[in-house]
C-alpha cells in the first residue's frame, strides 16, 4: 500500500492508541530536543496532520543494535507511535517479505517516493576493493547506500557505525569501512552517534521533521544539538562526588557500592557529549554509569580508537606498549633526567679539580 | 677596537677574570617578573593537575570540595600563567639586546658556533666555558624550545577549558582545535607536555648552578636583582659582537 494517504491521527486511532497517550508522546519528545512545553500543541497538530512518510531502514555493516534498540524500547511508546508516525516500507530485521520481493519494495519507494522518503542506515560501508565485503542481493553496500540515500529526502544515520565507520572502522578497519555522509558525500545526513542510538532521539528527530519540515539544528559532525551538546559529566548524578573528591578506587569497593564517581575507573563522562542521563534507557530506567560503570564515551567521534583504553583515563602514548600509561614514561624521562644531571654534576666537579691552576697574573685594569 | 675572538672549538679558558668586574644591568624588570610568574604557576598547575589527572586524596564522606577547588586553583594560575607569558612575549619585542628575541632566533652563524661549544663542554669535550653577558645560544633555543611548549599548553589547555566553560568567546577563539585533534589526545599533550617542564627545571637549576660557578658574576642573583657582575673586557667584547651581528 504506497503511498499511504492516511494521516497519523486516523492510524493511532485504528490502533487503539487514544489521545491521553499521543499527547503524553508528544510531551516527551518536546523535551527530548529541549523546546519550551508550549510547543507540544503545536506538535500534536501538526502530526495528527501529517502524512505519513516513508521510510526504509538499510543495514550494512552492523549488528542490528540500532534496530534492537529501537524495536525493544517501550518509552516513549515509540513501537505504537513512530511505527504509526511513519510507513515502515523496508527494514530487513522485521519485514514480512524476503528475497527478490523485499528488494523490489525498496526499488519501487526509490522511485516512486523520490526526494520525499527518509532512509535510515544502519551499519558501516566498506569501499575497501570496490566494497566487496558487504553486498545484499549481488549489490554492494557502497552500490545501495549511493543509490537509496542519494535519492531521500533525509538520511539518517543511526548509531556509530553509520556515522563514522563505529567499531568495524576501528584500527585496523580491514574493509575500509566509513560512515553515511564519506560514503555518500552528497547526501543530506543527520547522525546519532551512540553504540547503539537512543531511540528516543531518532524519534526526536522523526518529530521535529514533521513538525517543521526541516532537520533539528546541528553540531560540526552534523549530529542534533539538543542530544549531543552537553557534556555528560555535566548532567551525571555522581557530579557531587567528582567535585567532592569522592572516587571509586576499585570495581566493588565501599566507594562503588556508594556509588561514587567512576573518574578513576576511566570513566570519559567529562569528554563526551550525549543526553544519555537524561533520557536514559529501557524507560527511562538507568543508564551506564547509574548502573556502576564508567561512560565509554560510546557518542563520541570514533570512540573506538579515541576513547580507549576503556578503563583509563588517557590514551597510550603512541610508540609505546598498551601496559604503560603515560604518566609512567613521563615520571620516567623525569628520573632519567635527573639521574643524568647528578652524574654530570660528579663528572663537572671532576674536571674542575683537573684544570689547571689560575695564571698568577693580576687583573689588568682597575 | 678590541679584536673578536673566535669562537671555536677548543678556545682557551679564561680561568679567572682579567679584569675589575662591572655592574651591568642585564635582566630587566618585566623578565625578572614573567621569569617567577612562569615558575611559581608551573608548580601549582603541575601539582593541581596532576591530581585532576590521578586524584590521588580520596575524600571519606564529609563535606569535601576537593576536586573542585583543585580545578578551580588550576584554572586561575592558569590565566596568571598565560598573563606572564604574554608579558615575555611582549618584552622579546620592547627589551633589552640579552632579552632580544634576537637573542633567542638561533639566525647568525655566531650562534650556531656557540651551541657547539655549548654541546662540546656539556659532553666533556672541552675543558672550559665560554662566558657569555645574556644567555648562551643553546640555553636560549632551549627556552625557545620552552616557550614553544608553554604555548601548546596554553592553547590545549584554553581546548579543554572551553569545553567545560563554554560561553561565546572562548570556543570561537579556540574552538578550531577540538575539531582538529580529538579531545582525548588534547588531553594526553597537555598532561605529557608537564614532565618536559619536570626535566627542564632539572637541568635548569643544575646548569644555571654550574655556568654561575664558572663564570663567577652572580647569575644566580641575577635573576632576583637583574645585575650580573661581568669582568669589564668581557662586557665590551660582548657589545662589540652584537654590534657585529
Ligand atoms: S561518573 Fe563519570 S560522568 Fe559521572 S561525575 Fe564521575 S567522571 Fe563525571
Amino acid at each position: 500500500m504506497l503511498p499511504s494517504n492516511q494521516t497519523l491521527s486516523g492510524a493511532l486511532q485504528q490502533k487503539g492508541v487514544n489521545r491521553r497517550r499521543f499527547v503524553k508522546f508528544c510531551t516527551a519528545m518536546v523535551a527530548t530536543l529541549a523546546l519550551p512545553p508550549r510547543y507540544v500543541a503545536q506538535v500534536a497538530a501538526a502530526l495528527e496532520k501529517a502524512r505519513k512518510p516513508v521510510l526504509v531502514w538499510l543495514q550494512f555493516q552492523d549488528c542490528a543494535g540500532n534496530s534492537e534498540s529501537i524495536l525493544r524500547s517501550s518509552h516513549p511508546s515509540v513501537l505504537e507511535v513512530v511505527l504509526d508516525l511513519l510507513s515502515w516500507e523496508y527494514h530487513e530485521l522485521v519485514m514480512a517479505g524476503a528475497g527478490h520481493q523485499a528488494e523490489a519494495a525498496l526499488e519501487r519507494v526509490v522511485r516512486e517516493e523520490k526526494g520525499k522518503f527518509i532512509a535510515v542506515v544502519e551499519g558501516a560501508i566498506p569501499l575497501a576493493d570496490g566494497g566487496v565485503y558487504c553486498t545484499i542481493g549481488g549489490r554492494t553496500a557502497w552500490d545501495i547506500a549511493r543509490h537509496v540515500c542519494g535519492s531521500a529526502a533525509a538520511t539518517i544515520a543511526a548509531g556509530d557505525c553509520a556515522w563514522d565507520g563505529g567499531l568495524v572502522r576501528a584500527n585496523p578497519n580491514p574493509t575500509g569501512a566509513v560512515g553515511i555522509e564519506e560514503a555518500v558525500p552528497g547526501a543530506k545526513v543527520i547522525n546519532l552517534g551512540g553504540c547503539p542510538q537512543n531511540p528516543a532521539n531518532t524519534a526526536a528527530v522523526l518529530v521535529h521533521y514533521l513538525t517543521f519540515g526541516e532537520l533539528p539544528a546541528m553540531d560540526q559532525f552534523n549530529r542534533p544539538l539538543f542530544a549531543y551538546g552537553r557534556i555528560i559529566h555535566d548532567q551525571c548524578e555522581r557530579r557531587a562526588n567528582y567535585d567532592a573528591g569522592r572516587f571509586v578506587q576499585e570495581w566493588g569497593d565501599e566507594g562503588h557500592r556508594k556509588g561514587w564517581c567512576l573518574y578513576k575507573m576511566g570513566c570519559k563522562g567529562p569528554q563526551a557529549t550525549f543526553n544519555c542521563p537524561s533520557v536514559r534507557w529501557n524507560d527511562g530506567t538507568s543508564w551506564p554509569v547509574k548502573a556502576g560503570h564508567g561512560c565509554l564515551g560510546c557518542a563520541s567521534h570514533r570512540f573506538w580508537d579515541t576513547r580507549s583504553p576503556f578503563y583509563d583515563r588517557l590514551p597510550t602514548v603512541p610508540g609505546f606498549g598498551a601496559d604503560v600509561t603515560a604518566g609512567e614514561i613521563g615520571l620516567g624521562v623525569t628520573a632519567a633526567v635527573a639521574g643524568a644531571t647528578v652524574i654530570h654534576g660528579i663528572a663537572s666537579a671532576v674536571r674542575d679539580r683537573m684544570r689547571p691552576p689560575a695564571s698568577p697574573e693580576p687583573p689588568t685594569k682597575a | 677596537m678590541i679584536e673578536l675572538r673566535q669562537y671555536a672549538w677548543g678556545e682557551v679558558h679564561r680561568p679567572e677574570a682579567t679584569s675589575a668586574p662591572v655592574r651591568v644591568y642585564v635582566w630587566e624588570l618585566p623578565v625578572r617578573v614573567s621569569h617567577w610568574f612562569i615558575f611559581l604557576p608551573i608548580v601549582v598547575l603541575s601539582f593541581t593537575g596532576y591530581y585532576m589527572h590521578n586524584p590521588f586524596i580520596v575524600a571519606k564522606g564529609g563535606t569535601t570540595f576537593m576536586m573542585a577547588t583543585m580545578r578551580f586553583i588550576h584554572v586561575v594560575s592558569g590565566f596568571v600563567f598565560i598573563a606572564a607569558f604574554l608579558l615575555r612575549m611582549y618584552w622579546f619585542f620592547q627589551g633589552n639586546s640579552w632579552s632580544n628575541w634576537r637573542a633567542f632566533l638561533p639566525l647568525r652563524r655566531r650562534q650556531w658556533r656557540g651551541m657547539g661549544n655549548m654541546v662540546a663542554y656539556y659532553s666533556f669535550l672541552r675543558k672550559d666555558l665560554v662566558h657569555h653577558v645574556g644567555h648562551n645560544a643553546l640555553a636560549a633555543v632551549t627556552y625557545l624550545l620552552m616557550f614553544t611548549f608553554m604555548l601548546i599548553e596554553i592553547l590545549t589547555g584554553l581546548a579543554l577549558y572551553s569545553q567545560v566553560r563554554g560561553g561565546s568567546v572562548l570556543p570561537v577563539l579556540i574552538g578550531w582545535l577540538p575539531r582538529l585533534i580529538d579531545i582525548q589526545h588534547i588531553r594526553l599533550l597537555h598532561f605529557c607536555i608537564m614532565f618536559s617542564f619536570f626535566a627542564f627545571v632539572i637541568h635548569h637549576v643544575y646548569s644555571a648552578v654550574l655556568v654561575s660557578w664558572e663564570e663567577r658574576n652572580g647569575l644566580i642573583e641575577s635573576i632576583f636583582t637583574g645585575y650580573k657582575f661581568v669582568p669589564g673586557d668581557e662586557l665590551e667584547e660582548d657589545a662589540a659582537v652584537r654590534k657585529a651581528d
